[in-house]
């Protein structure tokens, strides 16, 4: 189910552009507020949905299996280390629910240009970049050598 | 220095009695801009509409007193200090601008209507003037270069206008020039003193009259939104979760 930005609620701050995976919540050139450019491509992740702290994202199913006219409302709050869900359906029934955030927290990720640049050599080498401090394990298991005259 | 009226220079262009008028033809520029962009973009309907499902999600009726009760909540929270804006840095530039430019609006019509080519204005109104003129540049050019979201989020350059940019280019274009026709009035030259006074009253008119293009209204809009916030949260009718810590912005984002 795509999102949807509601233009009176959003303020224009970006959070959901920047967060977006698919690189698809955009800013409007006329009255710089955010709208989702691809709804078919939206991955359904919903990180837009819960980053917005002016709660301006919504959730629309597919015309063909969800009937429009409900919401999908989300509260993330951080301090609390839960994520609130408020559904409204067409009828007027309310769902509501809480699950714990079980990410990791907010900021706490590097960016991939907070580590050193991997040599040249690297390429070479099964692992990938940043591994395995990165997965926060000492080392990651290898498969043995095979001996040549095995194969 | 700066606590002459500013306006004196510009009635040797025009007289008092214009730029009254001017005034008077600006203010009416936004009213009926602002009325065109409610009809036109069909945002009354919008708020009619919204009004329509509010009412009937509603579990609780709300009486008199409790929507005055709201309507002060949001105006000491909400208009007068930008509460809406979770991010510290756009709150600031907000403030910055928003009362600058009321400070610079509000002594520009005691300039021109009380003390028109008046030698003797009090010192103080054209201090409050070039005040508000500084805060409104300030927390606009700041917006303007850092905190633009398409330049912030969206990686786009700094000086890639859209239509969105109309008011505030416009804003910092009228504010700017009229400073600069200030300076080049009491450095004494006519030829820049001109020149600025033009410019300063093209853009001027730029500003008020393309309120049905530009974000102008957003200053009237955006105080009705909280308000009808603050309402569906107190009549039960709002589609958000109520924060159970009472956290609204999440800190991540101040
Ligand atoms: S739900 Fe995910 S993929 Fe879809 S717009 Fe939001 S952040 Fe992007
Ligand atoms: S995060 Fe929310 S308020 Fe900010 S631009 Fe996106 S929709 Fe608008």
């Amino acid at each position: 189910m795509p999102t949807f930005t509601y233009m009176t609620r959003c303020d224009g701050c970006g959070e959901c552009v920047d967060i977006c995976p698919s690189d698809i919540m955009h800013i409007d050139p006329v009255y710089r507020r955010s709208y989702n450019v691809e709804p078919n491509f939206c991955w359904e992740c919903y990180s837009c949905v819960k980053a917005c702290p002016q709660h301006a994202i919504d959730v629309r199913g597919f015309a063909d299996f969800a009937p429009l006219g409900h919401s999908v409302r989300v509260l993330r709050e951080e301090k609390m280390g839960t994520i609130s869900w408020k559904i409204r359906y067409r009828d007027g029934r309310v769902k509501e629910f809480t699950f714990p955030i079980r990410t990791t927290p907010w900021g706490s990720i590097k960016p991939p240009s907070d580590y050193a640049a991997p040599d040249a050599n690297a390429l070479g080498s099964q692992m990938l970049a940043h591994e395995p401090t990165a997965l926060g394990v000492e080392m990651l298991p290898t498969l043995p050598v095979l001996d040549k005259k095995e194969v | 220095m700066f606590t002459t009226n500013p306006f004196l220079p510009l009635s040797e262009f025009v007289s008092p009695a214009v730029m009254q008028g001017y005034v008077v033809l600006m203010a009416l520029a936004v009213a009926v801009g602002t009325a065109f962009d409610l009809l036109h973009d069909r945002k009354f309907e919008f708020f009619l509409r919204d009004r329509k499902r509010r009412k009937a999600a509603a579990q609780r009726q709300l009486g008199g007193a409790d929507m005055a009760a709201i309507a002060a909540k949001t105006l000491a929270h909400d208009v007068a200090t930008f509460g809406e804006f979770c991010n510290r840095q756009r709150r600031i530039s907000h403030v910055l601008m928003f009362y600058g430019f009321v400070l610079y609006l509000l002594t520009t019509i005691a300039l021109i209507f009380v003390y028109p080519a008046d030698t003797s204005t009090p010192a103080v109104l054209p201090l409050l003037w070039n005040l508000g003129a500084l805060m409104t540049l300030l927390g606009g050019y700041w917006f303007f270069f850092l905190l633009r979201v398409n330049v912030v989020h969206d990686g786009q350059p700094p000086w890639r206008l859209v239509r969105a940019d109309l008011f505030i280019v416009t804003l910092l274009a009228s504010v700017s020039f009229a400073l600069l026709f200030e300076l080049a009035a009491m450095a004494g030259n006519p030829a820049a003193t001109g020149l600025c006074a033009g410019l300063y009253i093209l853009f001027t008119t730029a500003l008020f009259v393309s309120v049905p293009w530009s974000k102008f209204a957003h200053m009237f809009y955006k105080p009705v939104v909280a308000f009808q916030r603050r309402v569906e949260e107190a009549d039960g009718s709002s589609d958000l979760p109520s924060p159970t810590g009472g956290e609204r912005c999440p800190p991540s984002h101040t």
